[in-house]
């Protein structure tokens, strides 16, 4: 069966005065109507990974491997054919929500902006869909939204605009950075029931990126953990949270409120300053010679994939 | 000796063209030396200005807070010196809490040369605080932008610490940041309250945060207090 996305071997490298690598030779797949969650800590390269697959980074950056969107070539494609694709095969949620939405515009202007560039929507036709959005968000009477601003907005507002304007074009694939930042319990809890929906009733796919693993957990599917760059587990969401197996999984559930705020010890590495041999061996309570010296590699084995020399 | 707060109660507004909204009314309770008061309730509730009121940023429409007994609003002179040293406040980005044209090295030897201490023995001072607080001494020549942000809240509360206070007000320590660090500077305040004997005011509206960390809390909704 053909993936609706399929990551292979992506490498991400800004050019500069000292050219880095950031990203380095990560793979996954997405199935049509399944949701994947990318998890780490802040500055692990999640957001580039999001970034890279709609051909948002800057023109330093240099992207290796291959991105394939419905057997397609993402990195192939000329700019002209991209934006045919994004916003409506393929869309994000950006992050930070009161910053994503245009300042100067109404909701319902940018609402409708979408429908009007790729479906060339009429004026009462875009704005009929709109209200039916808006609507869909647990906005009561939308039209007072039509000439409402972003400033005038709370954070979770703003939040469910954003997704309301990501969505209205039901992609295919949606991918959502961070979408429960900065949000208190009961706007999350909305947000949650609101990506859920989508996948249920528009069949659309979800790439995740959260560090949020309370909401990862009731959304995604399948999770990738991402450290340094590099994915160090891949597995369903079930059998994750019962059993991680990577090191650095394990820390990370120990982090949560329900057991015990236990932390890694330790800072995560900067993206340009990788330690050599196994990434996360410096904070590894089971670090071995080893994991000093060598590289492990992703080893796959029932159903799961694990890049520790442990559990090889 | 305590902090006392006393029937506080705000409201805003009450000019031309709006009228009066009340955010709270008639918040009592007390923060004593080692211990945490949580605070919760949902977004937009007056917690932050609550915090703010007690370390004196804001003042309240009635009510009081007493330091050793006496109400802060009325200290004048080196008794609001003292006060202003004693209680502190620790805001949720770390990032706006520190100035961004100053290197980390700067920011802080403005806070020694503030408490008068002699230049001679501020670089030893920060260089014990940076242990305390788990960091190298490679981010005093940082900017904070260059800081990830639990590295940022370390130095918020190390740069707190410098003054030697007896409460912080804890305003969302951890909302800004990832689950991993979240729990390392949870443990990393447990640490400091027992060596030092802090009372904290714990802001928060996590509450699986606010049970891990506090002795007593409240819930501040609707515009009222109740204590649990």
């Amino acid at each position: 069966m053909n993936s609706l996305l399929d990551v292979k071997k992506l490498k991400v490298g800004f050019e500069g005065a000292k050219p880095v690598n950031v990203i380095s030779e990560v793979s996954f797949s997405i199935q049509k109507g399944e949701n994947l969650a990318l998890v780490g800590e802040s500055g692990c390269g999640k957001s580039i990974i999001a970034h890279a697959i709609l051909r948002l980074l800057a023109p330093e950056a240099r992207i290796e491997g291959s991105i394939l969107f419905k057997g397609r070539e993402l990195l192939k494609l000329s700019e002209k054919e991209m934006a045919k694709l994004r916003g409506n095969e393929l869309a994000i949620i950006f992050q930070n929500a009161s910053h994503a939405l245009n300042p100067v515009y109404s909701i319902g202007r940018q609402l409708a902006e979408p429908l009007r560039i790729h479906q060339k929507s009429g004026k009462t036709d875009a704005t009929k869909k709109v209200l039916k959005a808006l609507a869909q968000l647990g906005f009561f009477s939308p039209e007072k939204y039509l000439k409402f601003y972003p400033s005038w907005g709370s954070g979770g507002m703003n939040q469910r605009f954003l997704i309301a304007s990501s969505t209205i074009l039901e992609p295919e694939l949606l991918i959502a950075d961070e979408p429960s930042k900065g949000l208190d319990p009961a706007r999350i809890k909305e947000v949650e029931r609101e990506l859920w929906v989508l996948g249920k009733e528009a069949k659309s796919s979800l790439l995740l990126i959260s560090h949020d693993l309370g909401f990862v957990r009731r959304l995604a599917d399948k999770i990738a953990v991402l450290y340094s760059g590099e994915i160090v587990e891949l597995a369903k969401t079930s059998v994750f949270f019962k059993q991680p197996r990577h090191p650095y999984s394990q820390g990370l559930l120990g982090s949560l409120p329900e057991n015990g705020f236990v932390p890694i010890p330790g800072l995560a590495p900067a993206l340009c300053e990788s330690p050599s041999g196994c990434r996360f061996h410096p904070r590894c309570p089971f670090q071995k010679e080893k994991c000093l010296r060598e590289h492990p590699e992703l080893k796959a084995r029932d159903g799961r994939a694990v890049r520790c020399f442990l559990w090889a | 000796m305590g902090l006392k707060i006393e029937k506080l109660s705000k409201r805003y507004g009450k000019g031309l063209f709006s009228r009066e909204t009340e955010l709270f009314r008639d918040v009592s309770f007390k923060l004593e030396a080692g211990k945490t008061f949580g605070l919760t309730g949902p977004s937009g509730t007056g917690k932050s200005t609550l915090g703010k009121i007690i370390v004196g940023l804001e003042k309240p429409s009635q009510g009081d807070v007493f330091y050793k007994g006496s109400s802060i609003f009325e200290l004048r002179g080196s008794e609001k010196k003292v006060f202003r040293r004693k209680v502190q406040m620790m805001f949720q980005d770390p990032l706006d809490a520190f100035n961004p044209r100053k290197k980390i090295e700067r920011s802080l030897l403005d806070i020694l040369s503030l408490l008068k201490i002699p230049g001679s023995k501020g670089p030893d001072k920060i260089r014990l605080m940076l242990k305390t607080v788990g960091l190298n001494e490679e981010v005093l020549l940082r900017f904070p932008a260059q800081l990830s942000g639990g590295q940022l809240q370390r130095l918020a509360l190390g740069r707190i610490l410098l003054l030697e206070p007896a409460f912080i007000i804890l305003d969302e320590p951890t909302s800004a940041l990832d689950v991993s660090v979240q729990a390392q500077i949870l443990q990393l305040l447990k640490k400091v309250q027992a060596r030092e004997k802090l009372g904290y005011l714990l802001i928060s509206h996590d509450e699986a945060v606010v049970r891990f960390m506090a002795d007593y809390c409240g819930k501040l909704e609707h515009g009222s207090l109740s204590l649990a």
